[in-house]
């Protein structure tokens, strides 16, 4: 590290014209019923291979569990979207808009006992530069995506990043959380080292039991440093939480059904509509709830390659597009429970652009765009031929659950003169398939931040090289100019504009084709789990969430589990006794009707 | 060819008073049969069409679009519909007894798939959860299952025999190479083959029979080998190999003849052990690709469906009887061919 620049800078260098800011203002969006105690059991499919966050197999499903125990400088408040104190008591923003100064608490502590400081800050951006991590991307990020960390005193920082951003994204993007000085010897045996190590974490919970391939239990913390804070009151409730491995899902719900699981997920339409009646639920021992949010939703949808001779064509592009029955899909496989996702990026507010309406299945609109592009005739099995070529296509997917919803599309298509040919690949398979641009459709989701993200999928730097999100090889001028706009962005309203402005354009140049998204949480819950009053936050993409959400958005740990009702339900259980049934259905963020 | 000499006639005889086995042979036969012929039952395509003075026959061949039956679009001619339309004119259709094709998703108004079996629909085994009839995959899902069978059979056989028997007739080097040839073959694990080549290409009907031929080989040669080994060492061999008889015409036309009942015993469960292999392989998500009509990928729906019960009692009862007709086949063919004729498996 010859170049870089000092890290520490005295005290008195601090700049003087800072505004300091901080928010206990807003209001607490937990409920002062909630009971603390109880042990919370929920599933997960597999065990993880590490408990790292970072470096090789650390992509797990539970490193948003371990992540939501390490608390980050600033968080964002599920109701009003400001930012609110963490691990800083106070923020500022430098003139320049790329550098942001924090002024740590003094109270917080690692689980260990000792105290956060900055230079643990100074250390977590060491780390994800090193090389022992083995993890390029947050090596790449922590280099040029955050320039550098700076220490003035113990208690006061300030984070520097690449590109000027707008104060409410600064935190977002360049806050991060710091890592435990005292705990890491960084060498080129970290990776082994550190996989079953309990880091130490700043939140309310930490790892406190493991068996492998069986079971991991997170225990809250007996004195957190930050109990007694305003947005912490009434939140972090249940002793324990338990996640159990059950690698099936139709097994874990015989286990939920058992009473081993508090509480089960009943997104999929069979189980709500079908599995999840008579019985337990009449008997109101458990309750079902389907709660609408407004969160950004994932691009589910065809994404068209347009390398591919014949996609490069936007007559075909768009004459598919009008080729897809998706109404009748949602209309019947799915039960009419998802929506139509309308275009790539759906359910970011402003950021989203309502006047866009997706293709609808039009077969008259169809064969004139298939008919311009010199399909106008059909071979004896009904698919369209330009003499050369039959009009076919394969989608590339990777999940098996969701052949029913293709065989739909594939057979309605057919009326359209078009063939679609399923290929389902395995996993990783398909995603390599994909990432090097060797397929011809893909059909997959790509989730997404707070705000959309366009340039790595949509510019043309991008386009036609493996390894980049461009995946449907888009190679516009237009858009590159305005994902280049975008992306350098400061001004929130003029990024919104940008916005709409190129999803107007991925929808008329139509290679990526919308399917459907899923604007709520559905549960169902044994009626000892206890939720506030409101249920959840517009921003709520899950409730009974035990922890903090790993990238900020604190809607978690408002439930908390009823002991005493616990003991009296299973009593009732075993007395045969009979409650209502409770089935609530909150569209208070509902978007559209 | 083979004569029919009198051993023969009187192993036909015995296998004819069997009759659990014979009647599996006669219906299973049929069966075969009828599959052939399956578009004639089972097909969303009609048998015959009266149309303005014309006749139609659309079962086989080129899709007639709804435009040249009257109808207002291009594409394939909906005879379900076309039937109805037909109700007050002189024009007449006969569709077939189960007016669905496998691949069909037929959706009812107000309902939600899966579909429970009924007469008035014309799902007499109900639907699968994409509102596709569950007789007419299972029809064609036997088609298949039963033509890879067969088709695998005739490879495996046709390899295996080869082998194990020059094994035995040659004997020595070549004898010791194929053995452990075969050895370290067959401890290649099959199921991770399959599940490698799936997850990097989908694998086809002939893909997947090409790898299981490739797998499925050697269970013949070791019986063959040995019955080779045993008759080889007769004084007819020896006789033959006086006269000057080539090689292969000793085998083929002298030993094989005295080996067949072998082969032919293990004929039946043969066929049944490639019907459940594919059945397997679909059923873990990495035999045909979707959505070919099989056993499997009913099987996979049924368990997880349990509250859709019509689902995996079709494919349970289906299999269930197929692979006992193919028992009952099997225990009277080796029965019939027993030296030994005082046994009974009664």
């Amino acid at each position: 590290m010859l170049f870089s620049p000092p890290l520490w800078a005295a005290p008195e260098q601090l700049p003087t014209n800072l505004k300091w800011i901080t928010n206990n203002d807003d209001p607490s969006w937990a409920s002062p019923k909630a009971i603390k105690g109880g042990t919370y059991r929920m599933v997960m499919a597999n065990f993880p291979l590490t408990l790292r966050t970072v470096g090789p197999d650390s992509n797990t499903g539970l490193r948003s569990a371990i992540n939501g125990n390490q608390m980050s400088l600033v968080g964002t408040h599920p109701q009003t979207n400001k930012p609110i104190p963490e691990l800083a008591t106070h923020w500022a923003y430098d003139q320049d808009g790329v550098t942001t100064y924090y002024k740590l608490d003094p109270n917080a502590r690692w689980s260990d006992g000792l105290k956060v400081t900055a230079d643990d800050y100074l250390f977590a951006v060491e780390f994800m530069r090193s090389k022992h991590i083995v993890a390029p991307w947050y090596n790449d990020w922590y280099t040029n995506g955050i320039v550098e960390a700076k220490k003035y005193d113990d208690y006061t920082i300030a984070i520097t990043g690449s590109a000027p951003k707008s104060p409410e994204d600064m935190h977002y993007y360049y806050g991060f959380q710091p890592k435990a000085k005292h705990f890491y010897t960084m060498d080129e045996n970290w990776v082994r080292d550190y996989n079953w190590k309990i880091a130490p974490n700043t939140g309310a919970y930490q790892v406190s039991k493991i068996r492998k391939g069986k079971y991991l239990r997170f225990e809250r913390k007996k004195n957190w440093w930050a109990k007694d804070y305003k947005y912490n009151v009434n939140r972090f409730n249940v002793d324990k939480v338990h996640y159990k491995v059950i690698r099936d899902n139709n097994i874990a719900y015989r286990h939920f059904l058992r009473g081993e699981l508090d509480v089960f997920g009943a997104t999929l339409p069979n189980f709500w509509h079908d599995k999840m009646q008579g019985g337990l639920y009449q008997e109101g021992y458990i309750n079902k709830i389907w709660f609408y949010n407004e969160t950004p939703q994932p691009s589910i949808g065809f994404s068209l390659n347009q390398t591919h001779p014949l996609l490069a064509d936007k007559n075909i592009r768009l004459g598919f597009a009008h080729s897809l029955n998706i109404a009748l899909m949602l209309k019947t496989v799915l039960r009419g429970d998802y929506e139509r996702l309308t275009s790539y990026a759906d359910g970011f507010g402003d950021y989203s652009n309502p006047d866009i309406e997706p293709y609808p299945f039009d077969l008259t609109k169809a064969d004139e765009l298939f008919s311009q592009a010199g399909f106008s005739q059909r071979g004896p099995d009904g698919i369209r031929t330009n003499d050369k070529q039959r009009l076919s296509f394969s989608v590339t997917y990777s999940q098996s659950a969701h052949t029913q919803r293709l065989v739909v599309l594939k057979q309605e298509a057919k009326k359209a003169g078009l063939e679609i040919v399923l290929q389902l690949l395995d996993g990783a398979s398909a995603y390599k398939n994909v990432i090097e641009k060797k397929h011809e459709i893909a059909f997959m989701g790509f989730g997404g931040g707070a705000n959309p993200q366009y340039w790595a999928a949509w510019h043309s730097d991008n386009a036609n090289k493996p390894q980049t999100n461009n995946i449907t090889n888009t190679a516009d001028p237009l858009m590159d100019e305005l994902t280049t706009a975008y992306k350098f962005g400061i001004s929130t309203e003029q990024k919104q504009k940008l916005s709409k402005q190129i999803l107007q354009l991925i929808h008329d140049n139509g290679a990526f084709i919308p399917m459907y998204k899923v604007p709520y949480v559905r549960l169902a819950y044994w009626k000892w789990m206890k939720l506030p009053a409101h249920h959840g936050t517009k921003r709520s993409n899950t409730l009974f969430e035990p922890f903090n959400n790993e990238y900020g958005v604190h809607f978690g740990a408002i439930s908390w589990i009823d002991v005493a009702e616990k003991q009296a339900t299973k009593d009732a259980l075993s007395d045969s006794e009979v409650f209502d049934p409770v089935t609530i259905i909150d569209a208070t963020f509902k978007v559209r009707q | 060819m083979i004569k029919l000499n009198p051993i023969t006639l009187k192993q036909w005889q015995r296998f004819k008073s069997i009759k659990r086995g014979y009647w599996s042979a006669v219906i299973f036969a049929a069966l075969l049969l009828l599959t052939v012929f399956a578009e004639l039952l089972v097909s969303n395509r009609a048998l015959i069409v009266s149309y303005d003075g014309e006749l139609y026959f659309p079962s086989y061949g080129a899709i007639i679009p709804g435009k040249e039956l009257g109808l207002n679009y291009k594409y394939e001619t909906n005879y379900r519909d076309l039937k109805l339309a037909f109700k007050d004119s002189d024009n007449w259709l006969l569709l077939p007894p189960i007016p669905f094709d496998p691949l069909e998703n037929h959706f009812i108004e107000g309902e939600f798939p899966p579909y429970a079996p009924s007469i008035k629909h014309r799902h007499y085994l109900g639907t699968d959860n994409t509102g596709r009839d569950i007789a007419a995959r299972l029809i064609y899902g036997f088609r298949i299952a039963i033509w890879f069978s067969l088709l695998l059979l005739f490879f495996n056989y046709l390899i295996g025999v080869s082998v194990g028997s020059l094994m035995g007739f040659m004997g020595g080097k070549f004898d010791l190479f194929f053995q452990r040839i075969i050895e370290i073959w067959s401890n290649i694990p099959f199921l991770y083959v399959i599940m490698i080549i799936a997850s990097i290409v989908v694998p086809g009907f002939w893909t997947l029979i090409g790898v299981m031929i490739l797998f499925g080989w050697m269970s013949m040669t070791w019986y063959m080998r040995t019955a080779t080994y045993k008759e080889n060492s007769r004084d007819y061999v020896m006789a033959a190999k006086a006269i000057g008889a080539t090689n292969s015409s000793i085998i083929f036309r002298h030993i094989m003849p005295n080996t067949i009942s072998i082969m032919v015993t293990f004929i039946p469960f043969s066929i049944a052990s490639g019907i459940t292999a594919l059945t397997a392989l679909d059923y873990l998500g990495f035999g045909l690709p979707p959505p070919t009509p099989s056993w499997g990928e009913l099987l996979r729906q049924g368990t997880d469906n349990l509250d859709a019960p019509w689902i995996i009692a079709s494919v349970v009862t289906g299999m269930t009887l197929i692979l006992v007709m193919v028992t009952y086949i099997g225990e009277a063919i080796r029965e019939a061919f027993d030296p030994k004729k005082f046994t009974t498996y009664e």
